[in-house]
């Protein structure tokens, strides 16, 4: 049997620890008694023995996230025994840690996003409860209570530590309990609601955003555009619209500007090798958030057929939650309900998202003269905690450079 | 509000628990003809633990009268008695001899009502002295409640004090549908505050001993007393405890749990009784089952008496029952650590 390596209690009243720092790989050879990791508590880091000789396997812990003390993060393989793969799923963070989910508006699969997820959470009726009226994530709740349940206390806690500002934000939804008065209709939040209540609600209270807006002239998008339709017709791609056009660009420039296609994780930033692009969609009043995965290795007719794909699936609800989540970025398109330009809240934990208003012909100074050119305004809202200002307008300037001469780029 | 405290009138009356029971009998012995009293050794002896004590002098060897040993026969008579229209009160010795009357108190007196339609009723009362603690081991010291308030047609009540060890009593002579009522043996010497007038204490009312914020702890007959003393040494260390005393286990009064727990967020339920499938169960799902579970901050506590008959070496008798010292230490670490 291999031998089970666990996340020790080393301080008295331990309920959850963090890995600083693994010292060891996968498949690693390790001699009983030497250091395979790191462990930090709130005083001090401590080293952690390999409680036998062998090969680790199967490790299953990350750094930096807040883990129940006694969880198993690794197996030690005595010589001889065959390693099999991983048995168990990567490590559920106890609920101290303070990652966002990562998508909007669906129950997650991915195994990323996997830690946050409700079902390793530990929280007592009542303070689920206090949660859901106060639009609190209770996976940024650090939870006091036995193996790090979240208890009343907590959420009042976490409550308490809200800024005000927050606050007003999230103000309680009305619920049959709370209700201030019995005007009009009351209807309860649908599942896709709360999850979308909780999380903006959270992006806005989390992440500081800031907002940079370019008018940028479309008359070569439109132009490309038109000459796409008459290709894609040709070869039976659908045709492709403006919003695909934007991803397709986005998703090239995404790829040399790291530090948009990325995410705040805790204080960290983590930044994604492939470029994952959700596109903001309504259905039945909710929104929801397909996401063109590895947008960036896609050329226009296959970009066109994934999105199609993704929103008849929506529209039949034959989408899993993998493809309606984990994006790396998303842009939400208004433009077609006659919109000029909007802010948009960060879908977390992206570091950032694309606000694309309505195409409109505007005089504009050219060579001298005033002439009519389609113009677009973009607003990128963007998590300063991760992104600063000059790295996010460096990216609008490309975007902007590469939706004004799209050729160039594709 | 408590709703029934026990604070100290201006005239105290003072009587024991068995005295209680006895002013009971006597007042509704005088009050209806109707009523007698029947079991093994309540006359010439006064009953084993002395409750009926002097009755038989008062009320003649009519309406007091010493049985043969054998539980079914008495329970048997009770009930035909019942049905014909006298108002049976029968003593079961030792609640344990209840086994050997199951079939009338079951399958008869609890049915006939229903089974005839109300044509027929049982208006039957059972003492039963039941629990541990007096090293009368395993046949002598069981507390059985649990077994009857899972059968429907049957009333179970377990007083806790003087006060309404009386009040009960003379409730449940006057109800039309069988009631037993198991008395700790425990607490027949206990003393408290008794009007000297022919009260009623309701049937299916519990009563709130104490008043509290952090946690709710219920139980009834001895183990009520028990959460009482708890709480004042839990009140020393800064818990606030509420105590509710159920007083009767069927009807139970969810309500007055309910509320209770919607207010202290924690529950811990406290009997002698075996724990597994006893009254915790059953108080512990209704609290899930309800919109209270949405009140709840910790997880529910159910302490209750081993897995095991009652033993007769002293320490370990003790040790098979919950004892106030578990109570303060587990409604400590409920509300502390959040821990069951």
């Amino acid at each position: 049997m291999p031998v089970e390596v666990i996340l020790p209690k080393v301080d008295m009243d331990m309920e959850t620890g963090t890995i600083e720092t693994w010292h060891v790989r996968e498949g690693d050879q390790v001699r009983q008694g030497d250091t395979i990791f790191e462990i930090g508590t709130n005083k001090a880091v401590m080293e952690v023995e390999a409680p036998a000789t062998g090969a680790i396997r199967n490790i299953r812990a990350e750094t930096g996230i807040a883990i129940a003390v006694g969880t198993p993060v690794a197996w030690i393989y005595l010589d001889g025994e065959a390693a099999t793969d991983a048995p168990a799923p990567a490590v559920e963070a106890a609920p101290t840690a303070t990652r966002l989910p990562s998508d909007i508006a669906v129950p997650e699969a991915a195994p990323v996003s996997a830690f946050a997820t409700m079902p390793g959470l530990r929280a007592t009726p009542l303070a689920r409860r206090i949660a859901r009226q106060n639009a609190i994530d209770l996976a940024a709740v650090a939870g006091t209570g036995p193996r790090g349940r979240i208890g009343e206390v907590d959420v009042r806690r976490h409550l308490e530590r809200r800024p005000r500002g927050a606050q007003a934000q999230e103000t309680p939804p009305a619920s049959p309990m709370v209700a201030p008065s019995c005007e009009g209709r009351l209807q309860p939040f649908s599942a896709i609601r709360r999850i979308v209540a909780s999380r903006l609600s959270q992006s806005m209270s989390t992440a500081p955003h800031f907002y940079l807006t370019s008018e940028i002239e479309m008359s070569a998008a439109r132009d490309l555009l038109g000459r796409l339709a008459v290709r894609h017709e040709r070869i039976g791609a659908p045709k492709p619209s403006l919003t695909v056009l934007i991803a397709r660009v986005a998703a090239r420039v995404l790829r040399d500007h790291p530090v948009i296609n990325a995410s705040a994780e805790g204080e960290a930033t983590r930044f994604h090798d492939r470029v994952d692009i959700g596109i903001a969609m309504e259905r039945d009043g909710d929104l929801v958030v397909p996401v063109l995965r590895d947008a960036g290795s896609m050329d226009m007719p296959a970009m066109a057929r994934e999105f199609a794909r993704l929103r008849d699936g929506m529209a039949r609800r034959t989408l899993t939650p993998a493809e309606l989540g984990g994006g790396t970025f998303t842009i939400s398109n208004l433009g077609m309900y006659g919109v000029d330009s909007f802010t948009a809240i960060i879908n977390p934990p992206q570091g950032a998202i694309l606000a694309v208003g309505r195409t409109v012909d505007k005089p504009v100074g050219r060579g001298g003269q005033i002439v009519l050119r389609p113009i677009a305004n973009l607003t990128l809202s963007s998590d300063h905690r991760i992104v600063d200002g000059v790295a996010a307008a460096r990216f609008m300037a490309d975007l902007r450079e590469a939706l004004e001469s799209p050729e160039v780029l594709l | 509000m408590p709703s029934d405290t026990l604070e100290a009138p201006a005239d105290i009356r003072e009587l024991s628990y068995a005295e209680a029971v006895r002013e009971a009998l006597g007042q509704a012995m005088e009050a209806d003809e109707r009523v007698f009293l029947f079991g093994e050794d309540v006359g010439v002896y006064g009953g084993a633990f002395g409750v009926s004590g002097d009755l038989v002098h008062r009320f003649g060897t009519e309406r007091v009268i010493d049985t043969p040993i054998s539980e079914l026969g008495i329970a048997g008579a009770a009930v035909g008695a019942a049905i014909t229209g006298m108002r049976p009160v029968l003593e079961i010795q030792f609640s344990d001899f209840v086994t050997l009357a199951m079939e009338q108190l079951v399958n008869q007196a609890a049915k006939i009502r229903f089974m005839f339609g109300g044509k027929a009723s049982v208006p039957m009362v059972v003492r039963l002295p039941g629990g541990s603690g007096t090293g009368a081991a395993a046949q002598h010291s069981q507390s059985l409640e649990a077994w009857f308030a899972h059968v429907p047609g049957l009333k179970v009540l377990q007083p806790s004090t003087p006060h309404d060890a009386k009040g009960m009593l003379l409730a449940a002579i006057d109800d039309p549908n069988p009631v037993l009522i198991f008395e700790h043996k425990l607490l027949y010497k206990t003393k408290g505050h008794v009007p000297a007038d022919a009260y009623r204490v309701p049937i299916g009312k519990a009563a709130i001993r104490r008043e509290g914020t952090d946690l709710t702890i219920v139980g009834s007959s001895i183990m009520a007393r028990k959460a009482e003393a708890a709480a004042e040494r839990l009140a020393a260390d800064g818990i606030s405890a509420e105590v509710i005393d159920l007083r009767s286990i069927r009807p139970i009064d969810f309500s007055t749990i309910a509320e209770s727990v919607r207010k202290t967020h924690r529950l811990m339920v406290v009997y002698e009784g075996v724990k597994t499938m006893g009254i915790g169960a059953e108080i512990s799902a209704m609290i899930a089952e309800s919109e209270v579970f949405d009140f709840l901050d910790a997880p529910i506590i159910r302490l209750g008496g081993a897995d095991a008959p009652i033993p007769y070496n002293p320490v370990l008798e003790k040790a098979a029952v919950p004892q106030e010292d578990d109570i303060v230490a587990a409604a400590t670490n409920l509300v502390r650590r959040g821990e069951a």
